[in-house]
């Protein structure tokens, strides 16, 4: 144990030292930290990747008012929680970083919280677990939503848009499945629905026959699914197989061609999806944002690296609003807190809770049209 | 009105477990070994098909008629060689472990369900995959009531199989054969009954059967898994416990009586209890009758009375 101290030590004071040394002290550091190598590095490098983008723009530009530049440090955190906390650690230990875009997955992101929270930090993450901003931080905050946040638009977009009236709920008793259907239970009764039933399945069902006959009975105008796959798929299945016609609803988990290769494509017809991400054609700021990226990176944008470039907005735009002197750990956090910036990326005004949860939704709405998912909303 | 649509919902999941139950109960009834590796006799059933199918149909949209002669022999060929893969499987390892306490092979098996899965997993992947609708998924309505031409086809091949084992095992002297064994083994052989071939058939039998059982699960769900076999063969297990393991008659009502009862749990329960008991108690309410059946009938609803005193008997742990 003494052995690993020592080396952890050993390890921040070398990185410390390595980072410290030929800088420019006017610099300040902002770091980023995801999974970088192994099966998760597609969505960590193309995550930084929009994130490397803000930053060269903005120092392109002439960097933060009085021509500070600002550096991203990356970081790989293999997508792994112990390896989180080193990171956070040596993140840290850096005196001129000033804020942080860490990290992907929850479960490295819950467990950092600590490490972050005693350095003041700032932090802003893209996990979705509801987790993340409800332990009591002050300093973390979401540049996305929170996994159950999506299920408003569905309730909103069934009663408002389609007249419907009457659900009916399955969900699948795990705390994704359970927390969607309860967000869109709240939602859709708020908003003057009525909810026919909530019937739960085990995540492990594949045979939905009995749950599906009462729910016939009942004769909803939708159906609302808190679930993953392949449960998604398998109930539109056999809802289509035994004649019900009610519109569809799910989660994003949806949002993946298995959807139309395990209900099959004219079962999966008209299935609504929630899903984080608008496609990358659907407004001019996105189409820039794919362009630049293509030239820099040579390759398309993957469906996160939005959300890398919003988090680095985030913290871009707010320190543009500081005076130099102003600028450090403490103040940033602040400073996030007050923010209210208009027009970015995805098209939504940003500013946070107090918990640090984006005000406002971040939920695009799909149709499954013929082998396609095409955005409704 | 539903509750006649609930029972044909029931008729099919119930004839898919009788299938699978039907080779746990005549492995036990011969060699009292409880064969765990059973269910991973139906994920094959449904990996062979599915691969075999793939290479008869194709990229091709509409079949041809000699393309669908393709599939059944596509079914038939993946059911015997699954049959073959539970003969090699007691050659093997139970063959060497047989005479041993009963605790040796039912390891073997646990360890033999393992390695099936993992082998399986390390080829194909851990992946989902989408099974293709082998009869269509066109509903036929007959006064309200709809079932689908898959169930159809689960429940006449079912029905028709489990007729034609009874007849196998009544008439056919391997049938008479597997019958004295299970009767008394030490008997049989006592009287000049060679025991290897009987119980090589048993396998293939129950593994082809099982494979079947996956092969119409994965045509009607249309999804496959290399953990498949786990769940659906620890229910079809508990059918031929429910029914009397050891008896063939025993497995297939335990399979029917299981399926009926989780469907009821599922989709009746909810709307007796108004609301208090959700679908989600299904395994709950089918494994608490399984317990007072045990309860009052221990060796289940057709099965001997154990405990007469056999050779078997006294080898228990």
């Amino acid at each position: 144990m003494k052995k690993v101290v020592i080396a952890v030590a050993g390890l921040a004071i070398i990185s410390g030292a390595t980072s410290a040394s030929g800088q420019d002290a006017g610099t300040f550091h902002i770091g980023a930290a995801a999974p970088l190598s192994g099966p998760q590095a597609i969505f960590g490098q193309g995550l930084t990747n929009g994130m490397q983008l803000y930053f060269d723009q903005l120092n392109a530009a002439g960097g933060l008012p009085g021509g500070h530049k600002v550096e991203l440090v990356k970081a790989d955190d293999r997508a792994d929680p112990r390896e989180g906390v080193l990171v956070a650690q040596k993140f840290c230990d850096d005196e001129q970083m000033i804020g942080v875009l860490a990290h992907f997955n929850s479960g490295v992101t819950i467990p950092s919280l600590d490490v972050y929270g005693g350095c003041s930090m700032p932090q802003v993450t893209v996990s979705s677990n509801p987790q993340v901003t409800q332990l009591g931080f002050g300093h973390v905050f979401r540049a996305a939503n929170d996994d159950y946040a999506q299920a408003q638009l569905s309730a909103s977009y069934a009663i408002e848009t389609l007249k419907e009236k009457r659900a009916a709920i399955i969900q699948d008793k795990q705390a994704f499945g359970e927390g969607v259907a309860k967000i869109f239970e709240d939602k859709f009764k708020a908003l003057g629905g009525e909810v026919t039933s909530v019937s739960g399945v085990n995540s492990t069902d594949v045979d939905f026959g009995p749950v599906i006959t009462s729910l016939k009975a009942e004769n909803p105008d939708m159906v609302y699914v808190g679930a993953v796959m392949p449960q998604l798929a398998l109930i539109v299945r056999q809802m289509r197989e035994q004649g019900i016609k009610a519109s569809y609803f799910v989660p994003d988990g949806g949002f993946t061609p298995d959807l139309f290769a395990q209900a099959g494509k004219d079962n999966a017809e008209g299935t609504l999806i929630t899903f984080q991400v608008p496609p990358y054609d659907s407004k001019p700021e996105l189409v820039a944002f794919a362009k630049a990226y293509r030239e820099k990176f040579g390759k398309e944008p993957d469906t996160y690296d939005a959300y890398g470039y919003l988090a680095a907005w985030i913290v871009g735009e707010t320190l543009k609003g500081m005076s130099k002197a102003d600028v450090n750990r403490e103040n940033l956090i602040k400073a996030l807190h007050a923010t209210n910036l208009k027009n970015s990326l995805l098209g939504i005004d940003v500013s946070f809770t107090e918990h640090g949860d984006l005000k406002g939704g971040l939920a695009f709405l799909y149709k499954a049209t013929d082998g396609q998912f095409k955005l409704v909303k | 009105m539903e509750l006649i649509q609930q029972t044909v919902n029931a008729l099919s999941i119930g004839a898919i477990y009788a299938l699978i139950a039907l080779g746990y109960t005549m492995v036990y009834g011969v060699l009292k070994l409880l064969n765990f590796a059973h269910g991973e006799m139906f994920m094959l059933g449904a990996f062979f098909s599915y691969w075999l199918i793939a290479q008869v149909v194709g990229s091709s949209e509409t079949l041809s008629f000699l393309q669908f002669v393709g599939i059944g022999l596509s079914i038939l060929f993946s059911c015997l060689l699954v049959g073959l893969v539970a003969m090699l499987l007691e050659r093997i390892v139970y063959r060497p472990l047989r005479g041993k306490p009963r605790l040796s092979p039912l390891l073997g098996a646990l360890g033999m369900s393992i390695v099936l899965q993992n082998v399986v997993q390390i080829s194909v992947g851990p992946g989902i995959f989408a099974y293709p609708t082998l009869f269509g998924s066109t509903r036929i309505e007959i006064g309200g009531i709809g079932i689908n031409r898959t169930a159809i086809v689960i429940i006449g091949l079912s029905v028709a199989l489990m007729a034609a084992l009874q007849v196998f095992l009544q008439r056919s002297r391997t049938g008479v054969r597997i019958r004295a064994l299970a009767e008394d083994h030490e008997i049989a052989r006592l009287i000049g009954i060679e025991i290897n071939k009987p119980i090589a058939a048993i396998f293939f039998i129950g593994g082809a059967l099982g494979a079947l059982g996956g092969v119409l699960y994965a045509a009607n769900y249309g999804v496959m898994q290399f953990s498949m076999g786990t769940i659906v063969g620890l229910k079809a297990f508990t059918a031929a416990v429910l029914g009397g393991i050891g008896s063939v008659p025993g497995a297939v009502l335990g399979g029917f009586l299981l399926g009926l009862l989780e469907t009821f749990a599922a989709g009746l329960l909810p709307k007796l209890t108004g609301g208090l008991i959700g679908t989600e108690y299904r395994d709950v309410v089918a494994f608490a009758v399984l317990i007072v059946v045990l309860i009052f009938r221990p060796s289940g609803l057709l099965g001997r009375p154990e405990g007469t005193g056999e050779a078997s008997d006294k080898k228990d742990f």
